[in-house]
């Protein structure tokens, strides 16, 4: 009866199933599910978007004067990287994974960024989230900050040109 | 160099090869087109086991396509790498299939992606899908990753008309399938056809979608199963041709999650196993036994499976001591309840008397067909990447290798099951010595140019990964999964055995594309054909 | 145009649902946390849920992978010889959405693509759910199932939002 002694095995182990969802899940707490992106912190500078493997995360522009950093959970795989590279620590892994759904759009998660234009000619600089971020964190004078780079570069070497022509005289 | 090597590239020399670069693990010979056959002759008759060939379109840099064949000498511990060029006006190579008969599939691999034709030898497509047109190869660096190539109709269809379920499995696999030729109930032929899963992954990673960084969680995604396996093996290539140098404690972490795996995929396997020879209570205790490597698998790496910890120069997720004690904790219930399980399910009869004598792999089959893995480890090959080439934490422990030498079902089955154990002693031994210190090394450069090969000891096999680097990202990336090499020798098992075997048969190689469902069954007597199915129900 | 009364044939189905692993080209992750399912922890069984082997028997199709070129023309077969209405739970992001091989030359790129090419060939699908993760937890599996079915609610919906300082 060498064929019994799974019976033992069996009523030895008793029930191990866990009866979610009325039960809880089976989820450690290192589980990474999705991630959340903090719009309140979120600058739009594309660090998550250009380490994504996958693509989940997009910067997109519809109308030229915002642009909306789209994650896609439906082609996250859930590595977290993102969280990892993000310069103002806005995304976050949490633990949900419940992601399912009866179409790919409510898969999406948007934040929008108005875009900041050059005060000098008037090309698209960066977003205003990230003007607000550079302004807290270094000591740029406000009239440099709004210059895309190109116009930055020129009026520098001017100011400058003008102090050395000072200097020489 | 041992002098055993020294000799063997003298031979090599008086044939025509030349060195190029000696490596610590690797010496890349060059080795003229028309002198590639009596060099792979020589390296294999005396004992070098074929490791892969891979084509690489170096025609940016050199002005020709290279082939490379990477021969393993297992007793040196060293690589031996012959490149091959090929000009670009005669993409003509001479096959070495008549030597070494373990050169099958990725001689056939290289034509269908980067279209150089092979001499000597029949051919016929391996890789790529059936509607995809004539002269487009896809390794070639003109070809764009994310082309779409216009379909083509083909005359010869797959020969499954008239059934419409296709080559599903019902239980869990991928959809790959044989056919079997049988006379009454025994079979007499196998053909393999599959590369259903065929995704352009060698391709993906060399294309601008993808940085050094990135890919790790690209070649985790090659398998589901043993995906850990592949980004060590990736990350490991790239350290090595970058000489990045990893902290020990990253190489110990990597080790662990490594054996955790083993663990997960053999009792998946010998769940699966018992599935199918019909004992459905094995199959059960052993998935709910498995369930506890699971959750600690994503507790130590935060994913069940696809555990994304890998990265160039180190691992992303520390241990603590509240996972030192969760590990440890699990590895010794799950050797209890296994012990228990395993001598209970060894002791039904009607296992064993399934498995015994079924799907036999003779010793000299084997070598013939350079086999990994537990499959050779079962007919008598002593081959184990971790005793053979010790990376990462391997060379510190002290563990068994099973061998037998029947080379049928019931020896694979124990070999997997023995090396449940190993596995946990393993595990524990590493915990041990856990050394401290930090898990990454962030300061590295990758100069482009460099070539390496890694091999890693996957749960079915050796895994071989072969980098040439570029700029961001690699120039070519080729990657050896173990079951491509041990698909092949299922013709040899199959050959002359029963038809009610072949499901556990083909299942016994622990195929990683995971196995077959329905088999086209052809009476060669009467050219009936007809499908079965392998697994029931679920 | 369809002639199901769906929500009559899920009231019909929602105590035994016989369910179809269609497997299109995945990595296996999803396929073996679906067999995960099934097995004591989970036990799907639990909800009448059973594999069955061949999509004629099948209420429900549980899908996964980023479809494969070379398998295009067979999850097609397959599909079709289902029997109406078609349920199909699309799992992982590779069955969502082509996942980390969305764009390579042989995928097709996910479950919308593949849409497409069902329609085309005049087969209908009554009710898809997506099942994102890489791969899918056992809990996420039933959790899409029982969404299928009407028994939870849906958590997730579009949300686009402005970026404001904090």
């Amino acid at each position: 009866m060498s064929i019994a002694r799974i019976l033992e095995i069996a009523f030895r182990t008793g029930r191990v199933t866990r009866k979610y969802p009325h039960e809880p899940p089976l989820l450690t707490p290192e589980f990474r599910g999705a991630v959340r992106v903090d719009p309140s912190k979120c600058w739009g500078c594309g660090a998550c978007v250009k380490i994504c493997p996958p693509n989940a995360l997009s910067l997109r522009s519809d109308s030229g004067r915002e642009v909306v950093l789209e994650y896609f959970v439906g082609r996250c795989i859930f590595c977290g990287m993102c969280a990892e590279v993000c310069p103002a620590r806005a995304i976050e892994v949490t633990k949900e994974f419940e992601l399912s759904s009866t179409s790919l759009e409510s898969l999406k998660y948007g934040v929008a960024h108005r875009l900041v234009r050059c005060s000098s000619c008037g090309s698209l600089v960066w977003t205003e989230a990230e003007l607000r971020a550079v302004i807290r964190s270094s000591p740029v004078a406000e009239e440099y900050v709004v210059l895309c780079p190109r116009c930055r570069k020129t009026r520098f070497a001017r100011a400058a040109s003008i102090r050395v022509g000072a200097g020489s005289e | 160099m041992s002098k055993g090597v020294e000799a063997l590239v003298e031979m090599v020399g008086k044939l025509g090869g030349a060195v190029e670069d000696v490596r610590k693990s690797e010496i890349y010979i060059r080795v003229p087109r028309e002198a590639v056959r009596a060099v792979a002759k020589l390296l294999y008759d005396s004992g070098a086991y074929l490791k892969t060939c891979a084509g690489v379109d170096e025609r940016g840099t050199s002005g020709f396509y290279s082939i490379y064949y990477i021969f393993g000498l297992d007793s040196h511990g060293v690589d031996a790498v012959l490149k091959v060029l090929v000009p670009e006006h005669d993409p003509l190579i001479p096959s070495i299939l008549p030597e070494v008969p373990a050169a099958d599939w990725c001689e056939l691999e290289i034509r269908d992606l980067l279209g150089i034709e092979l001499s000597g030898r029949l051919t016929k497509r391996l890789v790529l899908p059936e509607d995809w047109p004539d002269g487009v190869y896809p390794l070639r660096k003109e070809f764009r990753y994310d082309e779409k190539p216009p379909r083509v109709v083909r005359e010869e269809l797959p020969e499954e008309v008239g059934i419409p379920v296709g080559p599903y499995h019902p239980a869990l696999h991928e959809p790959e399938y044989f056919e079997l030729y049988v006379e009454g109930e025994k079979v007499v032929d196998v053909v393999y056809r599959g590369f259903h899963v065929h995704r352009g992954i060698e391709k993906l990673a060399e294309s601008p979608r993808f940085t050094y960084k990135q890919i790790p969680f690209l070649a985790e995604r090659i398998c589901g199963i043993c995906g850990f396996v592949h980004s060590t093996c990736y990350v490991m290539a790239v350290e090595k041709a970058a000489g990045i140098g990893v902290p020990e404690r990253a190489e110990f972490i990597r080790s662990i999650v490594l054996e955790v795996e083993r663990l997960h995929s053999h009792l998946l396997w010998l769940g699966v196993a018992a599935h199918l020879l019909g004992y459905d209570a094995g199959f059960m205790h052993t998935w709910r036994i498995r369930e506890r490597v699971m959750v600690l698998a994503e507790y130590l790496t935060g994913s069940r499976k696809t555990y994304g910890i890998n990265v160039v120069g180190g691992v992303r997720k520390d241990l603590n001591v509240d996972k030192i004690d969760k590990t440890m904790k699990t590895v010794a219930q799950v050797r209890e309840e296994f012990k228990k399980l395993a001598d209970a399910a060894l002791s039904v009869p009607q296992i064993k008397a399934r498995a015994v004598g079924t799907g036999v792999l003779t010793k000299s089959e084997a070598r013939a067909l350079s086999v990994v893995g537990p499959v050779a480890r079962a007919s008598g090959l002593y081959r184990d990447i971790r005793k053979d080439y010790p990376y990462l934490a391997y060379r510190k422990v002290s563990f068994r290798v099973p061998l037998y030498t029947e080379g049928d079902n019931l020896a694979r089955l124990l070999v997997r099951v023995e090396e449940v154990f190993e596995s946990i002693e393993i595990i524990k031994q590493l915990i041990d010595m856990l050394p401290g210190g930090g898990i990454v090394s962030e300061e590295y450069e990758i100069p482009p140019g460099r070539r390496a090969v890694a091999a890693v000891e996957a749960p079915r096999g050796e895994d071989v990964h072969f980098v040439i680097t570029g700029l961001g990202r690699p120039y070519r990336w080729r990657v050896r999964a173990p079951t491509y090499q041990n698909i092949p020798a299922l013709r040899a098992m199959l050959r002359g055995t029963s038809l009610a075997d072949a499901p556990l048969t083909i299942a016994s190689i622990d195929p990683c594309f995971s196995c077959t469902d329905r088999v086209l069954v052809v009476d060669v007597r009467s050219s009936r054909r007809s499908f079965i199915k392998l697994v029931r129900g679920g | 145009m369809s002639s199901v009364n769906l929500a009559r044939a899920l009231r019909a189905i929602k105590r035994s649902v016989w369910v179809y692993h269609l497997n299109s080209g995945s990595c296996n992750a999803c396929d073996i946390e679906i067999l995960d399912a099934l097995t004591p922890y989970f036990d799907v069984e639990r909800f009448g849920i059973k594999l069955v082997g061949s999509p004629r028997h099948a209420d429900l199709i549980l899908f996964t992978g980023p479809v494969t070129r070379e398998s295009l023309p067979k999850v097609v077969r397959a599909i079709r010889a289902m029997p109406r209405p078609r349920l199909i739970l699309v799992l992982g992001s590779c069955g969502v959405s082509g996942g980390i091989w969305w764009d390579t030359y042989s995928t097709i790129g996910g479950f919308k693509k593949l849409e497409e090419v069902l329609r085309e060939n005049g087969v209908e699908v009554d009710r898809v759910v997506y099942v994102p993760g890489c791969p899918v937890r056992p809990e996420a599996i039933i959790y899409g199932i029982l969404l299928l079915l009407g028994v939870v609610e849906q958590k997730v919906k579009k949300v686009e939002v402005v970026a404001s300082e904090s």
